[in-house]
């Protein structure tokens, strides 16, 4: 055959434009804005790079990484929720109520994830078959989700959870590998980056995980190949239900006591980490890697500014200009590659 | 040679227009068939129900003998028929292998798994691309990176991973480089050795007689015949085109041409406005030929300052003028009519009142309120002036026909008062009887004294409606003629001939020896 | 046009137009409104009082400044979620630089002038970032969410002022002619904006610029320097809403107006504004706040709590949407 010959001469972009085009993704980029932060203040106060710091570092905005995982595919698709924060809230004092009414600690973990499996759904039928807009679907959601939640709870909190409730609190058992003592792991860092990893392979290799791109980025064109839209925007909001579950649970169990309302602002650091992550609010872009790189960078900078002695209270003035920064960055790209594109 | 694909007694109508009337194709394997006619002359039509998008109102479509019906695009391609739109149909952010097999990827299993083969799908991806001795395009880069011929090749390889047997190429070459405008020649020919019949969509003659076999001729909806390409000639295809449509034209008005109203020096706005100048005097209809991007809309929106000139003298009545925004060209007097009146023309989800006026809001309100009665008489004369059909000024646009909404756009801009009309494709999709109306008009509106630049694809419109024709190519204004001199042959040569390109790049006609 | 078809489509306009009328959101939720009011009446005798009403304007008064020009702002397709934050900015910046024992101690009124000014200057970077660099709204306006609430923050140190002279609480407690003072001020701007949106070329270059922006460009209007006009007149209404808010409230916080563009972006949507930019109406806004309002009210006097209502809302802002559609639908279908 002509094409085995040929083969040998086929063009695939050398090893420099390669290189220069996954240097140059977004989550690269993240990458080395998160080394570059932790070298520099860990040289002005090397306390920052202490073991346990770090450790503190990725923990902390562990399940907001994991809720960022279903926001990115549901930014992807094209739409947007609005609601996690609400239904985190919801979820994770629901975890708690099954526990201590005397319910199995495993169905306290499992229950909320399956019930936010079944919130995504109820927002996916609204937007994919009875065409509401997302926003205002999941607009409406949060009111119902945050009023529900005092008006069920009175806002009342949960103590005496039984010990081994905390499923945030369990870590890895020491390790020794080559000589190095690896430090114990908390649970949700465990969480965040299999999550994360195994999301990543889901919409790099599945059928679905491609057809969301395909809808987010031309939705036209991805009727005419077949692709069922509804079916599309329907899963991803059933995953996001199932990832903001998990994230409840791991919010949840991660202090010995569950204040039952909504967090407050929670749905913007979701959706800031999805989109600091390189996902596009345009849709058909992103990756769950980016997301959960944002969201251990936004972690990171909250921590430096304690150990650069600057009032943490600045912190969401810098995650605002970060995200303008990002969005600057990502234009600029998109206008080279097509200044490229054209010449 | 076998039939792959044959079209009989196909009709078509839609609100106000009769898109088809009793139209015949027929295409054999291997054979490139060119499809011709003017704009609105049904082409368009007549893709859309081979591909599926419509569905005749009469007629049968048979493939290699047997009946078929497509309810939707889907149906179509899984009978084997592609279409290459004009507007690119790709996804900017997958790769070219994702691009190529979206909705038929390869899979493979991992124990109860089915996923995405990725290795295969590169593989095969890149045989595709082989075997259209495409080689210098990786698989892996997103499409959003690529040129508009690279894309295109995505698109033809994406057309062949579902063993298309009829392909559909709807103006090709549009978009296209000199150098890509050659590549895809090599691929279609290569194509048409494997069996594939092409049906070639385009405006330059000279293409359809270096690639096709066939020619089919359709005008005003209407089968005019099929020719064999080497039985026939250029003239004789054009003139099977144009008919006697100008006939058809309302005849133009003797009219007193006076002094330069509008006079442009040396404009410049790169990439499609290079060098132009000439002069429109009052009473004067100055037409503005030229094939699909050369330029003339850009030209226009230039004057118009919706895309303001780079450098030269844009003068009105004698006086040098500054135009940066639509809105200076609006109060100086210069009044344009765009190409798209879907997008650019109207505000489809407003009513006829408020079309009519969004363009001189400004004159009809005070201390920027806008006067109501006032507003609803402009509308009301709008639609006397120009006999527009609907049942109130408050009926919204989007319900009315195409020469009804042409009509509107076409107040909204006269109620601006203008001393210059520019006018982009002014009865484009416009049904014949309101083409003889809008003709009638502008010819009006020149006798009464207004400067008209008309910028048209359809050449009889160009030729019966103009004092003078300007013709551009690559941006600039390549030749003149008076009303007299001008003829189909000496203002379609000008629109194609390919000078010897000043960058030395070869034209396609080399290809030819 | 023979006369005889003239006629029939003038009796046909008389039809279509009341139809029409009777499909217009504003008019759905004018009768949802009515139907709410009548089964909150039968929940409380205390709920249809002038008393009881009146005294529910002030609640509503903040998201109301905020909601108008919201509806603007998603008449032509955009978005404000930075509202809340620049109100939150405004309330620090204005005790911050009135505080007799903070660093400027400025006059009172100049601090109020100030902070006014800083919305202004807040809405202005939201839309020159929005149509200079071209950043979509949404984006653009989460951003500055976090920036300027990190702002009031920072400024702040989460410090509260308070103790402010007396005369400066009549705006947020006081009556005039036995009217809540800020309801005044409520009423004023609801006219402005309904007439500007209703009868100027400004608001009829807002529905242009929403319903097709290209079209409005090639139109002559300057859609670069109307979007910019709407940012920034929202940062201002939310500047004013917080002079409102701490003069009712009696103290400065920096996480004043946290949620409120959800709320505002609530109202406006529940008023029949389409969420797609291109349709909406002040009435319908004001009619969504009021519903809005009159819910929460009726509702807890019905023993309801006060978040058991937020429960109401969401569910009847999906409702009402739903019903909307449904009879859109039906009604492009009749045509």
């Amino acid at each position: 055959m002509t094409a085995t010959a040929a083969r040998s001469h086929i063009h695939r972009d050398n090893l420099l434009t390669r290189s220069l085009s996954f240097l140059s993704s977004q989550e690269v980029i993240l990458f080395f804005v998160l080394v570059g932060l932790i070298v520099l203040v860990g040289t002005s106060n090397p306390r920052y790079v202490a073991e346990r710091n770090f450790i503190n570092i990725l923990n902390g905005n562990a399940y907001i990484a994991v809720a960022a995982i279903g926001m990115s595919m549901v930014i992807i698709s094209r739409n947007i929720d609005i609601s996690v924060g609400s239904l985190i809230g919801v979820l994770g004092t629901l975890s708690g109520s099954l526990a201590i009414n005397g319910y199995p600690i495993w169905m306290s973990w499992v229950v909320p994830v399956l019930a936010g499996a079944l919130v995504g759904a109820v927002i996916g039928f609204l937007v994919a078959y009875l065409r509401i807009p997302s926003i205002v679907v999941t607009l409406g959601l949060l009111s119902i989700l945050k009023g529900g939640l005092i008006t069920i709870t009175g806002g009342a909190w949960i103590t005496d959870l039984p010990k081994d409730y905390f499923l945030a609190q369990i870590k890895t058992p020491p390790v020794s590998l080559l000589g190095l003592n690896l430090p114990e792991i908390p649970s949700p860092i465990v969480f965040m980056i299999v999550l994360t990893i195994l999301a990543a392979l889901w919409m790099r290799y599945s059928m679905t995980g491609r057809a969301i791109y395909a809808v987010g980025g031309n939705a036209e064109a991805a009727r005419l190949s077949g692709i069922s839209e509804k079916r599309i925007i329907m899963t991803v909001f059933i995953i996001n239900g199932l990832t903001v579950g998990i994230a409840a649970v791991l919010w949840a169990t991660q202090l010995s006591i569950i204040q039952s309302t909504v967090p407050a602002g929670l749905e913007l650091q979701v959706i800031t980490s999805a989109v600091v992550g390189g996902v596009s609010i345009l849709g058909g872009i992103g990756t769950t890697v980016g997301a959960m790189l944002a969201a251990i960078l936004l972690s990171a900078i909250n921590s430096a500014l304690v150990f650069i002695d600057v009032s943490p209270y600045w912190f969401r003035a810098v995650v605002g200009v970060l995200i303008l920064f990002t969005v600057l960055v990502d234009l600029l790209r998109r206008q080279r590659s097509r200044a490229s594109a054209r010449g | 040679m076998t039939t792959t694909l044959e079209l009989t007694n196909i009709s078509k109508q839609f609100p106000g227009v009769k898109a088809l009337d009793d139209v015949h194709f027929e295409m054999n394997a291997g054979e490139v068939h060119a499809l011709l006619g003017e704009n609105g002359a049904g082409k368009s039509t007549l893709i859309k129900i081979i591909s599926g998008v419509h569905k005749p109102d009469r007629g049968t479509i048979r493939m290699s003998g047997q009946p078929v019906q497509f309810n939707n695009p889907r149906e179509a391609q899984a009978k084997g028929i592609a279409t290459i739109y004009q507007e690119l149909s790709l996804y900017p952010e997958l790769t070219v292998a994702e691009n190529i097999f979206m909705g038929h990827a390869p899979r493979r299993k991992i124990g109860p798994l089915s996923i995405m083969d990725w290795r295969t799908a590169f593989e095969r991806a890149r045989e595709l691309l082989a075997s259209l001795n495409i080689y210098d395009l990786d698989v892996r880069r997103k499409v959003g990176s690529l040129t508009v011929g690279n894309r295109q090749r995505v698109e033809i390889a994406k057309a062949l991973s579902i063993n298309a047997q009829v392909l559909i190429m709807d103006e090709p070459t549009a978009a296209l480089t000199e150098a890509d405008v050659l590549r895809l020649f090599e691929i279609v020919r290569l194509l048409k050795q494997r069996g594939v019949g092409i049906i070639y969509i385009s405006h330059r003659l000279q293409e359809v007689f270096e690639l096709a076999d066939r020619a089919t001729v359709l005008r005003d909806g209407q089968y005019v015949g099929t020719k064999l390409v080497k039985d026939t000639s250029e003239d004789e295809l054009i003139s099977m085109m144009v008919g006697r449509t100008i006939d058809n034209l309302f005849p133009k008005l003797d009219t007193t041409i006076g002094n330069p109203v509008l006079e442009v020096r040396n404009l410049w706005n790169k990439p499609l406005c290079r060098d132009v100048s000439f002069q429109v005097r009052a009473g004067e209809i100055v037409g503005l030929a030229g094939l699909v991007g050369s330029g003339r809309s850009e030209l226009a929106q230039t004057i118009f300052g919706f895309t303001p000139a780079q450098s030269g003298e844009i003068i009105l009545n004698g006086k040098p003028i500054r135009v940066r925004t639509p809105g200076d060209a609006i109060r100086l007097g210069i009044a344009y009519v765009p190409e798209d009146r879907g997008t650019q023309g109207l505000v489809k989800q407003m009513n006829i009142r408020e079309n009519a006026s969004l363009a001189v809001l400004r004159s009809i309100s005070r201390a920027s309120f806008i006067k109501r009665a006032e507003e609803r008489n402009l509308a009301k004369r709008a639609i006397e002036q120009l006999s527009i059909r609907a049942y109130s000024t408050e009926q919204v646009v989007n319900k009315l026909s195409g020469g009804n909404q042409q009509k509107v756009v076409v107040s909204k801009w006269l109620a601006s008062k203008p001393k210059v009309l520019i006018m982009d494709e002014p009865t484009r999709g416009v049904d014949v009887g309101a083409k003889a109306e809008i003709h009638r008009l502008i010819s009006e509106l020149a006798s009464q004294g207004l400067a008209i630049l008309m910028i048209s694809s359809e050449l009889p419109e160009v030729l019966g409606m103009s004092d003078r024709i300007l013709v551009m190519r690559e941006g600039r204004v390549v030749a003149e003629f008076d009303r007299k001199d001008a003829n189909q042959q000496n203002v379609v040569s000008a629109m194609i001939r390919e000078s010897s390109a000043p960058n030395g790049t070869t034209a396609p006609e080399g290809v030819l020896q | 046009m023979t006369s005889s078809t003239l006629q029939q489509s003038d009796e046909m306009k008389s039809g279509v137009r009341l139809r029409a009328f009777l499909l217009r959101q504003e008019v759905v939720l004018f009768l949802m409104m009515m139907i709410a009011i009548f089964i909150l009446t039968l929940g409380s005798d205390k709920f249809l009082t002038l008393d009881n009403l009146l005294n529910q304007g002030r609640f509503l008064t903040e998201i109301a400044l905020v909601a108008l020009p919201m509806t603007f702002i998603i008449i032509t397709g955009g978005i404000d979620l930075s509202v809340g934050s620049i109100m939150g900015l405004c309330a620090i910046v204005l005790g911050y630089m009135w505080n007799p024992t903070g660093p400027f101690q400025w006059p009172l009124e100049l601090a109020v002038a100030f902070s006014l000014l800083v919305g202004v200057l807040c809405g202005l970077v939201n839309g020159l970032i929005i149509v200079r660099i071209g950043v979509p709204p949404l984006i653009t306006t989460l951003a500055t969410l976090a920036l300027y609430r990190g702002l009031a923050e920072g400024i702040s140190q989460a410090r509260s002022v308070r103790n402010y002279p007396e005369y400066f609480y009549e705006l947020g407690q006081g009556t005039l002619l036995g009217v809540p003072t800020q309801l005044w001020m409520v009423l004023v701007f609801v006219i402005i904006t309904a007439i500007i949106l209703s009868r100027t070329i400004f608001g009829r270059s807002l529905y242009a610029i929403g319903n097709n922006e290209l079209g409005a460009r090639f139109s002559g209007i300057p859609v670069g320097l109307y979007t910019i006009m709407i940012y920034a007149f929202s940062g201002l209404m939310s500047g004013i809403a917080a002079w409102v808010f701490v003069s009712r409230v009696t103290t400065t916080r920096s996480d004043m107006g946290t949620g409120l563009e959800l709320d505002a972006i609530a109202a406006v949507v529940l008023g029949g504004t389409s969420i797609f930019g291109g349709s909406g109406s002040i009435v319908g806004t004001v009619i969504g706040l009021v519903l809005i309002q009159l819910l929460k009210n009726g509702l807890a006097l019905s023993g309801v709590t006060t978040d058991g209502t937020i429960v109401v809302i969401g569910t009847v802002l999906i409702l009402a949407i739903l019903i909307n559609n449904y009879i859109q639908r039906r009604a492009s279908a009749v045509e």
